[in-house]
């Protein structure tokens, strides 16, 4: 067993059979993967969401969302009924329709089936750093908790678009996010992973920023800083400092649910041009600038206003690192996904 | 194979196979109603006392709020505004390979009526896009119109 994956399923297990079985109400749970490969990079999201239908019960909604990026985002969001849902009496394993995703002993598995977009896949999945848990931060009126495993190698293969990509080892990124809170509530986030080009180099990067809807307040922010598989820094709240500069010139390559592109409408992209994140503390230092190049939207429709959507871009592009931790310099330039959320 | 996102909603596969884009609009109009009763009264709300015509591929019928949204099937003689398109740029635009803006300008969807109804049409639109997206019953019922043979195109 690797070092990073050890009790990895005792703390990366599903949580939805005992949190949304006592109180389903705006009850989410997802785990999401990011795979980079030079020149192609791969999203994949299990996606389970509490829904409320007049005069039923509330059930569980699930989805798998799978989003890949070559040249441009492509991809669909696969929604399925409850009676499509199940979870191993161990919390292990998730399966949706013909999608599966377990978490064992030495890292993830992950099937992917979606025939009707002619997407398919078998990713194995190890950790490559220990995972880190946050508990319950405050997201509008409701609460968020999250596991994030910052580099993991990944294994397998993957088709889509019509080509076959093959996977022996490239740089991974996951994290897994539950709890109840409504969509359009006055919350916003700013979620990235920055990992280098090499996986030889040591380095990977996490940054979060939690916001209000209009991103005026930074409710919490840190940048998680690893070196091999442990963490080597924490940077949070007043040790960061984030600036936003300028706008991405381009239109989104896709916007999921495709319908959705009728109520968001638009061109403009309210991604920015680059996003600089510096950090201090002690002697440690940090500056990270990532570069967007092309995002995907996918939309949820606002829980809270009949007439309102929440947009989240799947911002892919390029990032510069530099600075010293523990009296060691770094420097390199890596590959960065950051999930932008705008209520 | 059945669509997956097809799964689990009965009655979008088992029912009779629906013929044209009016009885998918109808059904799709008794979905929103039981299922986010809120989005379709703001639906009806937008539309008000408007009639809308719509001519897809030469399959004619108008939309009208009395109440509640009614799909009448053939021409109408007080229709405010009328719309021409084909069932290629309706998925289009769904499918948002095309935006609803550009299909107008690139004519494939044709506007007709008094400015104010138009704009009214247009907002009743979305509103009709904000209630589908929220309702389970709408991916099946695209899926249908994609796939339905009976309709002219």
């Amino acid at each position: 067993m690797n070092a990073p994956a050890a009790g990895l399923a005792r703390s990366d297990f599903l949580r939805a059979p005992v949190l949304a079985t006592a109180r389903p109400d705006g009850y989410k749970e997802w785990h999401h993967f990011v795979v980079h490969r030079p020149g192609w990079r791969l999203l994949v999201n299990f996606n389970l969401t509490s829904e409320n239908r007049l005069n039923q019960a509330p059930r569980l909604v699930p989805r798998v969302i799978v989003i890949a990026h070559q040249r441009r985002w492509t991809g669909t969001i696969g929604r399925f009924d409850a009676a499509d849902l199940d979870v191993a009496a161990d919390l292990g394993t998730l399966s949706i329709g013909g999608n599966r995703l377990s978490i064992g002993p030495t890292g993830y598995r992950v099937l992917v089936d979606l025939p009707e977009r002619d997407l398919r896949g078998e990713l194995y999945l190890a950790p490559a750093s220990r995972p880190f848990v946050v508990n319950n931060q405050p997201v509008g009126e409701g609460r968020l908790s999250w596991l994030f495993v910052p580099r993991l190698l990944a294994y397998g293969w993957f088709h889509v678009d019509g080509r076959d990509h093959r996977l022996d080892g490239e740089v991974a990124y996951h994290d897994h996010n539950w709890g109840r809170f409504r969509w359009g509530d006055d919350f916003g986030w700013e979620w990235g992973s920055v990992l280098p080009a090499s996986p030889d180099d040591a380095w990977s990067f996490v940054f979060m920023r939690m916001t209000d809807r209009r991103r005026l307040r930074a409710l919490s922010q840190a940048l998680y800083v690893w070196r091999h598989d442990e963490p080597a820094a924490m940077f949070r709240d007043a040790a960061v400092r984030v600036r936003w500069a300028g706008l991405l010139g381009r239109s989104p390559d896709c916007t999921l649910p495709t319908p959705m592109a009728l109520v968001l409408g638009g061109e403009a992209a309210d991604v920015p041009a680059s996003i600089a994140i510096t950090a201090h503390r002690s002697s440690d230092a940090v500056r990270a600038e990532f570069r967007p190049e092309s995002y995907a939207r996918l939309a949820q429709p606002s829980e809270l206003h009949l007439d309102r959507s929440v947009v989240l871009s799947e911002t892919s592009g390029s990032a510069r690192v530099s600075g010293s931790i523990d009296g060691e310099a770094l420097d390199f330039v890596g590959a960065g996904v950051f999930e932008l959320l705008h209520g | 194979m059945v669509d997956p996102r097809l799964a689990g909603y009965p009655a979008a596969v088992e029912s009779p196979p629906a013929t044209g884009v009016a009885a998918l609009l109808r059904r799709s109009f008794e979905h929103l109603a039981d299922e986010v009763p809120q989005s379709y009264r703001h639906l009806v709300a937008e539309l008000g006392p408007l009639v809308v015509e719509v001519d897809v591929g030469g399959e004619l019928f108008s939309v009208r709020g009395r109440g509640g949204l009614e799909v009448a099937d053939g021409p109408s003689t007080t229709a405010d505004v009328r719309i021409r398109t084909s069932r290629e740029a309706v998925l289009e635009v769904l499918d948002a390979a095309v935006g609803l803006p550009q299909a107008v300008e690139m004519d494939r969807v044709q506007v007709r009526g008094e400015l104010d109804d138009v704009v009214r049409a247009h907002d009743a639109l979305i509103a009709y896009a904000h209630a589908a997206v929220r309702a389970p019953s709408q991916p099946g019922l695209l899926t249908a119109l994609r796939d339905d043979p009976g309709g002219p195109r």
